[in-house]
C-alpha cells in the first residue's frame, strides 16, 4: 500500500509547563512509530495567540508534525490526542496528493519553458544566418 | 447608427453619454474583473500571511468577483482557510 504523507498540527493548553508539552511530543512521536508510521517531521512553533478564544483561553502552544504511514497510526493518534485533556485542538490533513499535483504542475510549466527556450535559439541561429547572408 | 452603438459599447466613454434611449438598450456594464492572479501549485494551510490576501477586514473568504481567481484556485484557497479557521489560525468572524 502506498504510503501517505500527513500532517498533524495541535494546539497544547497553554498552562501546561515546557517539559509536559515535550513528553507529550515524544509520547506523539512513540505512539506514531509503534503503529508502523515514519515522523518526518516535528516542528515546536510555540506559544501564538489564537485568533479566537478556545476554551477561555487566548493563547496556545502550536506543535506540528509531519508523518508518514497507511493511515493505521492517524487512527490511533486521533483517538488519544480526543481523550488527552492538553490538547485542546487538533487537526490531521492529508498533504501528499495535494503535493503530487503541485510538483506536477511544476514540472509541466518547465517542460513548456524548455520547449520555448528551444525555439528561441532558432530565432537567433536563424538571426545569425540572415546576418551572415548580409555580409557575403 | 449599428456602428454608432457598437462604438459606444466598446468605449469606455460609453456610460457617461446622457441619452437615455441608448442606455436602455445597452447590456448592463459590469465592473472589469481584475486580472487574473497566478497562485502558487501548492497552497499552504499553514501560510498565515499568504492566505490573509483573500480575506477581507469582516474575516470573511473573498468572492471570487473579487479576488478574481480560477474556480478552481478559488476552492483550494477556501479550504486553505477554512482549515486554517479550525486550528484559530485565522478568525471566523473579526469584528
Amino acid at each position: 500500500m502506498a504510503n501517505r504523507v500527513y500532517e498533524v498540527m495541535y494546539i497544547v493548553d497553554p498552562d501546561t509547563p515546557a517539559e509536559r508539552v515535550n513528553k507529550l511530543n515524544a509520547a506523539v512521536a512513540k505512539v506514531v512509530e509503534k503503529e508502523g508510521g515514519k515522523v518526518v517531521k516535528m516542528e515546536d512553533m510555540g506559544r501564538r495567540p489564537l485568533a479566537y478564544p478556545i476554551e477561555k483561553k487566548t493563547e496556545g502552544h502550536y506543535v506540528l508534525f509531519e508523518i508518514e504511514g497507511t493511515g493505521s497510526e492517524i487512527a490511533e493518534l486521533e483517538r488519544r490526542m480526543r481523550v488527552n485533556d492538553m490538547i485542546i485542538r487538533y487537526i490531521t490533513i492529508r498533504v501528499d496528493e495535494d503535493r503530487k499535483r503541485a510538483e506536477k504542475l511544476r514540472s509541466k510549466r518547465e517542460k513548456r519553458q524548455a520547449i520555448r527556450g528551444r525555439f528561441r535559439q532558432t530565432n537567433e541561429e536563424a538571426a545569425i544566418d540572415s546576418a551572415a547572408d548580409a555580409a557575403v | 447608427m449599428a456602428e454608432d452603438t457598437k462604438e459606444l459599447l466598446d468605449s469606455d466613454e460609453g456610460l457617461d453619454l446622457g441619452d437615455e434611449q441608448f442606455i436602455d438598450k445597452m447590456p448592463r456594464r459590469y465592473q472589469r474583473r481584475r486580472p487574473r492572479q497566478s497562485v502558487p501549485d501548492y497552497i499552504d494551510w499553514k501560510d498565515v500571511d499568504f492566505l490573509k490576501q483573500f480575506i477581507p477586514e469582516r474575516g470573511k473568504i473573498m468572492p471570487r468577483r473579487i479576488s478574481g481567481i480560477s474556480a478552481k484556485d478559488q476552492r483550494r484557497i477556501a479550504t486553505a482557510i477554512k482549515r486554517a479557521r479550525i486550528m484559530a489560525l485565522l478568525p471566523f468572524v473579526q469584528d
